[in-house]
């Protein structure tokens, strides 16, 4: 039926004898849908079908309107962003690794610092006389008056 | 030739009167009398709330000088010195302990023979004629050219030259240290029977643990030190209960002497810090770059904390030695 519609598309077909064919392509979907199938493919290969050159400007102009974007990569990778959850950002890691650095760094001048408590907590000499300082002091300065009595002078009375 | 003579004698008699006006010669006439005469006697040494006396004998034998020294309070304690080598025999509760040291400027000879240090910073001055352990004695004033250094007042004997009393005093003229006879007659004696210790039979007598010392030439760096002070020596000397040995570099002006102490801090070890005064000695603690800097001497605290501040210098070199 369908050849006998081809060939009546094509006028090889005689159309007193066609009403059958124009009724069943009517009614019938699947004959319609051919009907309108081949009469295309007569039109395209007569090379007359106007809607597409048509088509092809309305696309042409539709892009020449389209506003140009200037880094489409890098809008790309924030629309991924927005959608990836934090951790599985390549961002998201390199913080950590500064914060984890800070706090490596931090903690080690924390412990140093621990083990030199001592010399945060120095010695008031005032309170804590260096009597060896004095001793040594007066026993190889060239001029001191003290020298002879450097024991009854520089140490608490016994 | 009459004329000759007088003008001769008038000349020699303008030098005995320009010698005694002369302050420095006066100075410089007690440091010889001190090393060449033969003398003995009794000087008292006051520091602050302690006093000491000290019998003193000293004999200049041909060239070599022999001193003995007694202190008579607290703890018998005799100094012998022959030239530069000072023996103390030091008297404790169950034993007398011999200790060695090198030789120091000892009353009375407190003046070094060179004076020319002691010029740039000191202006000297004649004063009057005093009484000091019963003989006549001239007074000089040593007066400070700046603030880092305390003054003098000398009584040299008026006959010998010997340096009898000496004063150190601040700028407000308050005395912090005197040391001077009370009683002092020269020897005619050749005799050197005296110059032996009292040996106590029922004491051992034992030998110090040897201090060891060694001079250091390396130079370290001490910049801005207060004017007039050099360093004078550097060495390394062993302090009983430090593990490393201890840096001593001595600076003087010629008369105050200062002692600055350097040595790395051992890890736990607390560092000293702050400053303090004992008598006429001012002390004061410092840290710079790791090591604990220590700094002693007879002169104002101005000048003690001056020097402890103007330490620097290359690590290498103390590890170097």
């Amino acid at each position: 039926m369908k050849e006998q519609l081809s060939a009546l598309i094509d006028d090889e077909f005689e159309i007193s004898n066609a009403d059958h064919l124009l009724i069943a392509a009517k009614s019938n979907g699947e004959l319609s849908q051919a009907w309108m199938s081949y009469h295309l493919i007569r039109d395209a290969m007569r090379g007359d079908i106007p809607q597409c050159g048509q088509l092809t400007d309305r696309v042409m102009a539709a892009l020449e309107d389209e506003p140009t974007q200037i880094a489409p990569s890098s809008a790309i990778i924030n629309a991924a962003m927005v959608k990836k959850p934090l951790y599985k950002t390549s961002r998201f890691w390199s913080v950590a690794a500064s914060v984890a650095a800070v706090m490596f760094v931090g903690l080690m001048l924390f412990q140093s610092q621990s083990v030199d408590e001592n010399a945060l907590n120095p010695i008031e000499i005032a309170d804590n006389m260096p009597t060896e300082y004095l001793t040594a002091h007066q026993t190889y300065a060239p001029n001191s008056a003290s020298y002879y009595v450097q024991d009854a002078s520089f140490t608490e009375p016994r | 030739m009459s004329r000759w003579i007088l003008a001769c004698g008038l000349w020699c008699a303008s030098l005995n009167v320009q010698a005694l006006d002369d302050p420095w010669i006066v100075l410089q006439k007690t440091a010889f009398a001190a090393r060449e005469l033969n003398y003995q006697g009794v000087f008292v040494y006051q520091n602050g709330s302690q006093m000491r006396s000290v019998q003193i004998t000293h004999m200049n034998n041909g060239g070599h000088e022999l001193t003995r020294n007694i202190v008579m309070d607290g703890q018998p304690r005799e100094v012998f010195s022959q030239g530069s080598d000072i023996v103390i025999y030091n008297a404790q509760n169950d034993k007398v302990v011999i200790e060695k040291r090198r030789g120091q400027n000892l009353f009375p000879a407190m003046f070094p023979t060179n004076l020319d240090a002691l010029k740039a910073s000191y202006e000297a001055k004649l004063g009057v004629v005093e009484r000091v352990a019963g003989r006549d004695a001239q007074v000089v004033e040593l007066v400070p050219n700046d603030g880092f250094r305390y003054g003098y007042r000398v009584w040299a004997d008026a006959e010998f030259g010997l340096l009898l009393k000496m004063i150190l005093t601040t700028s407000n003229n308050q005395t912090l240290e005197q040391i001077g006879f009370t009683q002092l007659s020269m020897m005619n004696t050749r005799d050197v029977d005296w110059f032996q210790p009292k040996i106590d039979a029922r004491k051992n007598y034992v030998m110090e643990d040897a201090t060891e010392v060694n001079h250091v030439t390396d130079n370290w760096v001490i910049a801005n030190l207060p004017p007039g002070y050099r360093k004078i020596d550097h060495i390394m000397i062993a302090v009983p209960g430090k593990s490393v040995p201890v840096n001593q570099l001595i600076f003087s002006d010629g008369i105050a002497s200062v002692s600055l102490f350097i040595e790395p801090i051992i890890k736990g070890a607390r560092p000293k810090l702050g400053h303090k005064q004992v008598g006429s000695t001012h002390i004061c603690a410092n840290v710079v770059d790791g090591y604990q800097v220590v700094v002693v001497g007879e002169v104002p605290a101005e000048t003690v904390r001056q020097i402890s501040r103007a330490v620097s210098f290359r690590k290498q070199a103390l590890v170097d030695k």
